[in-house]
């Protein structure tokens, strides 16, 4: 412990912090991230499965082909089966990716999402549902269990938004644009990352449970402000969808940002916690 | 058999492109009862609670979409149907002290609620229909269940292709609910045959495959494990909850 300062130990210091060795993901912080690695792939995956055995979501609580903003659909042609996607009624040809594709039994056959995009591959709704149901309790439980670590290690207020991180946003913007030779100085998280990960931690998670539970019938019996709050059972189904296209963005963001911002580092301390302070780095709220 | 069978066909079934090995060793051994095991977290932490939401005769979908397995077209159901069901008669025993044998002229008297409410299919898409019927609770505390009943299984009609019969359960709990009900019409018509004539069960409250068509016995158990494939359903023996209320 000696060789290193623990995270949020220090005001926000950055330029003289540079090469310092720092504790900055405690052992929660870390068992979370995986574990939602791990969860968020196989919800996406059990989740396409789901999707699979009625594609198709409608802005509405029950199902209304009026109110259909997206849906896939095959048909045979004189050139041979097509697969359609359907966004807001405009048909778009999809063949052998969306609509008719591999439906993991060899073959390709009339199928929303394809074979190697869901879990199991062929189509098999109890067992999505099962390894669904499972990994959202997981996704749960560690939420739950990071958000209550990093209240009590004091790691979550390097994280939360303050107000004079909203003025840095648009400088922080201009540097990673190369439009501006300084990041705005901050601490343990530039405020672009804070704000990704409010939005993610406090705004995505939230939501994506709430309006999964919005699927379940005995959920509405119980909780039928919920249903009516995003619109119906069906709208549920459709902001759950998008919360998982929104999900993905970030994660395809993350991944970029990991590899270009010091790929070792990075990793190095999201498994064993240590992180080695860069130019711009700082450490505190 | 069929349980050795769904096992060996989702097993053959996991198989995510490149990675089928890892995911055939994680479920096949004890990752597969992890998985399982949520339902029972489920069933705890959700239940049964408040009253499914009851809409308004404009909110009715009139061509309430059929599914499930096809109409009955066995001779017993036919002659019963061409009679217009006169000679019908929902049997309800098991561990009861007075067995009953109900004809729908005494279902009807038995208890008369109204409910439009929402039909959640486990595939994801929803209608909305207008049940009416007798509350299952009321037509079961005619056959005064013993103490020791703790599920009533609902034997139906129906038979799949390869000759499996279609049956349901409830524990009691879920069958006192007042919104379940063993439904007569749907869009104030009797029960049309694809929808389940003459009786169906009707239970808002979870996942429509719950709700068995065409009934033809209620029988009080202590314990579903010796019907069919022992979990309690027919969907249930081909890997679906027995706990439908997600």
């Amino acid at each position: 412990m000696t060789a290193g300062v623990h995270a949020g130990a220090l005001p926000s210091d950055a330029s003289h912090a540079q090469g310092r060795r720092v504790y900055r993901h405690g052992i929660a912080a870390r068992t979370a991230h995986w574990t939602w690695t791990l969860a968020i792939l196989v919800l996406m995956m059990s989740g396409l499965q789901i999707f699979n055995a009625a594609p198709y979501l409608d802005a509405s609580d029950k199902s209304d082909p009026a109110k259909r903003v997206l849906a896939f659909d095959a048909q045979n042609t004189a050139g041979g089966p097509v697969g359609y996607t359907i966004v807001f009624g405009h048909r778009i040809p999809t063949t052998h990716v969306f609509g008719y594709t591999d439906d993991g039994m060899g073959a390709e056959s009339p199928r929303a999402f394809p074979a190697w995009l869901t879990l199991p591959a062929p189509q098999d709704l109890a067992d999505g549902r099962r390894w669904h149901l499972f990994f959202a309790w997981a996704f749960f439980v560690a939420w739950v269990a990071y958000l209550i670590s990093a209240a009590l290690r004091g790691t979550l207020r390097e994280l939360v938004m303050r107000p004079d991180d909203f003025r840095k946003l648009r400088p922080m913007q201009l540097y990673y644009l190369r439009l501006r030779k300084e990041p705005p100085p901050h601490g343990t998280y530039n405020p672009l990352q804070k704000l990704t990960y409010n939005v993610v931690l406090f705004v995505f998670f939230p939501l994506f449970i709430l309006t999964g539970l919005t699927l379940s019938p005995a959920v509405d019996a119980a909780l039928p402000w919920l249903t009516a709050l995003f619109g119906g059972r069906q709208f549920a189904r459709l902001w759950h969808f998008v919360l998982m296209a929104l999900l993905l963005g970030y994660f395809g963001t993350h991944l970029v940002l990991v590899l270009t911002t010091g790929f070792w580092n990075n990793m190095r301390s999201m498994i064993t916690g240590w992180f080695v302070l860069g130019e711009h780095d700082g450490v505190g709220p | 058999m069929r349980r050795r069978l769904f096992l060996a066909s989702s097993l053959s079934a996991l198989g995510l492109a490149g990675c089928g090995q890892v995911k055939e060793s994680l479920t096949n051994g004890p990752f597969r009862n992890v998985l399982l095991s949520t339902e029972k977290l489920n069933h705890a932490v959700i239940g049964t609670h408040g009253m499914a939401r009851e809409y308004k005769d404009s909110d009715i979908d009139r061509n309430f979409r059929v599914n499930g397995l096809d109409t009955p077209s066995d001779s017993t159901y036919g002659a019963l149907a061409r009679g217009g069901f006169r000679d019908y008669r929902l049997v309800v025993d098991g561990q009861v002290d007075r067995p009953q044998k109900l004809s729908l002229a005494e279902l009807r008297a038995a208890g008369d609620r109204t409910q439009i409410t929402r039909h959640d299919c486990v595939e994801g898409w929803s209608a909305i229909g207008k049940w009416r019927g007798a509350p299952l609770a009321t037509v079961l505390a005619m056959a005064q269940p013993k103490a020791t009943a703790r599920y009533c299984v609902f034997h139906c009609y129906d038979v799949d292709q390869s000759g499996q019969n279609y049956y349901e359960s409830l524990d009691l709990h879920q069958a006192a609910h007042p919104q379940t009900v063993l439904a007569l019409d749907l869009n104030d018509k009797p029960l049309d045959l694809d929808h389940g004539a003459p009786v169906r069960l009707k239970i808002p409250t979870q996942l429509g495959y719950k709700s068995a068509k065409w009934v033809r016995r209620i029988e009080l158990v202590a314990d579903f494990k010796p019907i069919y494939g022992g979990t309690g359903g027919y969907w249930e023996d081909q890997g679906y909850e027995w706990y439908a209320g997600i």
